[in-house]
């Protein structure tokens, strides 16, 4: 897909629970421009750094002008002090990106595991701290991204982990 | 005056103190790790030497090497690191090395916080109910034998840290012996020194610390006091001067009482007497801090007096440039710190590289940061990365311009604390200045977006968007994760 295309695109955009249809055309004349209609409203979206779409951190829709920021999967977005869950399902691609939370808990920060509060075949809370991971002279509680029963504890204390290690699988 | 000057630290403090001295016209060496060559103060300085040693900032036979090897004729410690070990400063008169701050006897004085409470409680002023706390190889008996001395709830602290960092609050005795294992383990990390003792909970209270400047000639100022009640894992997160807290005449009082101990330790250099203030406006000592603090500038703000440029001046054998008349205390001034932490994600510390780095601007309002685009904040140290102080003629004007400055503040690379100091100064007990050390636990902060119909709609069409911009280009467009500061294995649940 180039910069020639201006087809009309049809996504369901999920926010907070919420789905809301889209239909979104890139404007022939003036790049960075979209015409968007989201749940039948028409919009018009500019986007000035349409070049580096990794740094496009603000955006003017209609007149209103957004400071924002997407995580790199498109997961959550924040505008202002506002976070927010968003998913993106492609109509024509059919593709729905993988829902979040495997059950895998990853090391969000390279450090060293001191303590493990829990133990294999225990049935977890959301919310409970499974491990503690010392990093930036900070004793960090992990904690349980959902309920479910520990499956696997892939490390030790005094272990130390790299980033995006998988630490806890919780079933 | 020194001509050369090394110093000891980094970060914003770091950077902090090469700006007085370029001011002043003395030349700077800096000191950076492997991990923190990016930081600003590295670039901004005259010399840098990287330091090999695993202790890093806190090796004192590797500064001492490199001040004499580079011509350094003083070392300033900043915060934390060197700053406060008496035996480093002898050790810097043995080299004929000038220390920029309290002599070590001086720093032996208020170092031990038992010892220090011991004679201000002797002097007749007011202290906390505190006792010593045995050994890790003590039996529990002994343990709870000590806390019992002084009653629960009681919060378990370093000797050599006091309030700040590895301290925990205990409410009952059945969590005495895990405080006490967590405290000495985080004490022995940041002080290397695992001792501890217990001291009695006063609260809620106020914290409130008053800014002494003294020289070598006996003459001492102080620069009004400084509240930071807010507090989240021991670390102050907004501090402010004057005190929403206190009345004139207890204003007056306070000052005295921080001058009269200060004299009474003969200290020298700055540093700040800290007090809690009790429910019935009765003052407590806890500790004298022997070195430059973070929130200094709020202090600066507000007097018009350069801190550093004062420190370096006193290490120097002058006087005091100004007298206490001299000194106006004007407006009003409040910091936030700004750490590199995920306040969505149990505030854990978010390293990564900065994308966007946008300064908050306009009248008086200052931002001290080693960061900048394309800065590397490391995962090593701790997660402070700005502070930022805003001053107005008064309390409503300062909140505003701190509000103001907190929406302009843009980082994008590493997750931040600014949505939490969002939240906080619009707090209704905030900003009706009624607030104590109680007020982050009941605090929450507020993890849903209350969003308007037209918030939400205009973001489903920005998503869009960014979803088409994300897929036209082929290669991955987003760095790998370790450079984003998104962290969503453990998104913080509302408690």
């Amino acid at each position: 897909m180039g910069m020639g295309d201006n087809t009309m695109h049809k996504l369901t955009i999920i926010v907070e629970n919420k789905p809301h249809e889209v239909e979104l055309t890139p404007s022939r004349t003036t790049p960075g421009e979209y015409a968007v209609i989201v749940d039948g409203e028409p919009l018009t979206v500019y986007v000035p750094d349409y070049d580096t779409p990794e740094l496009a951190d603000w955006m003017i829709v209609d007149d209103r002008p957004y400071e924002l920021l997407f995580s790199p999967d498109l997961r959550v977005a924040q505008i202002y002090s506002g976070r927010y869950d968003i998913q993106v399902r492609d109509k024509e691609v059919g593709a729905v990106r993988p829902a979040a939370g495997d059950g895998r808990v990853k090391a969000p920060i390279p450090g060293l595991i001191t303590r493990i509060h829990v133990e294999p075949g225990q049935i977890v809370e959301a919310g409970q701290p499974l491990l503690v991971l010392e990093a930036m002279k900070m004793e960090n509680e992990i904690r349980a991204p959902r309920k479910g029963a520990v499956h696997q504890i892939a490390v030790k204390p005094g272990q130390t982990v790299t980033l995006g290690e998988v630490m806890v699988e919780i079933q | 005056m020194f001509k050369k000057i090394l110093i000891a630290n980094r970060g914003e403090i770091a950077t902090r103190i090469i700006r007085t001295c370029r001011e002043m016209g003395i030349l700077t060496v800096a000191l950076y790790t492997s991990t923190d060559r990016d930081s600003l103060h590295v670039r901004l300085a005259d010399e840098a030497r990287m330091l090999r040693s695993p202790h890093r900032y806190g090796d004192a036979d590797e500064v001492l090497t490199i001040a004499k090897e580079t011509g350094a004729e003083a070392i300033h410690p900043g915060y934390g690191f060197l700053a406060e070990e008496a035996d480093f400063v002898e050790r810097c008169a043995a080299e004929g090395i000038v220390f920029i701050g309290p002599p070590p006897s001086v720093i032996r004085a208020v170092r031990n916080k038992m010892d220090a409470m011991e004679a201000v409680k002797r002097a007749g002023y007011r202290v906390p109910l505190y006792a010593d706390l045995p050994d890790a190889d003590a039996d529990s008996a002994a343990l709870q034998r000590a806390a019992e001395q002084v009653g629960y709830p009681l919060v378990v602290k370093s000797t050599r840290g006091g309030r700040g960092r590895g301290a925990r609050v205990v409410l009952q005795p059945d969590r005495l012996a895990e405080a006490v294992r967590a405290a000495r383990h985080e004490a022995e990390l940041i002080y290397g020194d695992g001792r501890l003792y217990a001291e009695r909970v006063v609260a809620p209270s106020h914290y409130l610390a008053v800014q002494v400047l003294a020289d070598g000639h006996g003459n001492i100022v102080h620069l009004g006091e400084r509240e930071g009640s807010l507090l989240r894992h021991n670390q102050k997160l907004i501090e402010e001067s004057p005190s929403p807290s206190i009345d004139a005449a207890q204003r007056t009082e306070l000052w005295q009482a921080a001058v009269d101990i200060a004299r009474m330790f003969n200290f020298q250099n700055t540093g700040a007497v800290e007090f809690l203030v009790d429910n019935a406006g009765h003052f407590h000592f806890t500790e004298v801090k022997a070195r430059i603090q973070i929130e200094h500038a709020v202090s600066e703000m507000v007097s018009g007096v350069d801190i550093v440029r004062e420190q370096i001046r006193i290490a120097a054998g002058e006087k005091l440039s100004h007298t206490q008349e001299e000194i106006r205390l004007d407006g009003w001034a409040m910091q936030c710190r700004i750490n590199a932490e995920d306040p969505w994600n149990d505030y854990l510390p978010s390293p990564g590289r900065l994308t966007r780095f946008r300064l908050p601007q306009g009248p008086d309002v200052r931002v001290d940061t080693y960061g900048y685009v394309g800065c590397a904040i490391p995962e090593r140290f701790d997660p402070l990365l700005a502070n930022l102080i805003v001053k107005g003629d008064d309390r409503d004007i300062c909140l505003s311009r701190m509000r103001r400055a907190l929406m302009e503040f843009r980082i994008v690379g590493v997750q931040t604390n600014i949505a939490l100091h969002k939240q906080i100064v619009q707090h209704p007990a905030f900003v009706a200045g009624k607030y104590d050390t109680n007020f982050m636990a009941r605090f929450r902060f507020d993890v849903s977006a209350n969003t308007s119909r037209e918030t939400c709609r205009d973001l489903v069409a920005m998503t869009a968007v960014t979803y088409l911009l994300r897929r036209r280009i082929d290669a991955p467009v987003v760095p790998e994760r370790v450079k984003s500061g998104w962290h969503r294995s453990a998104r913080r649940l509302p408690s």
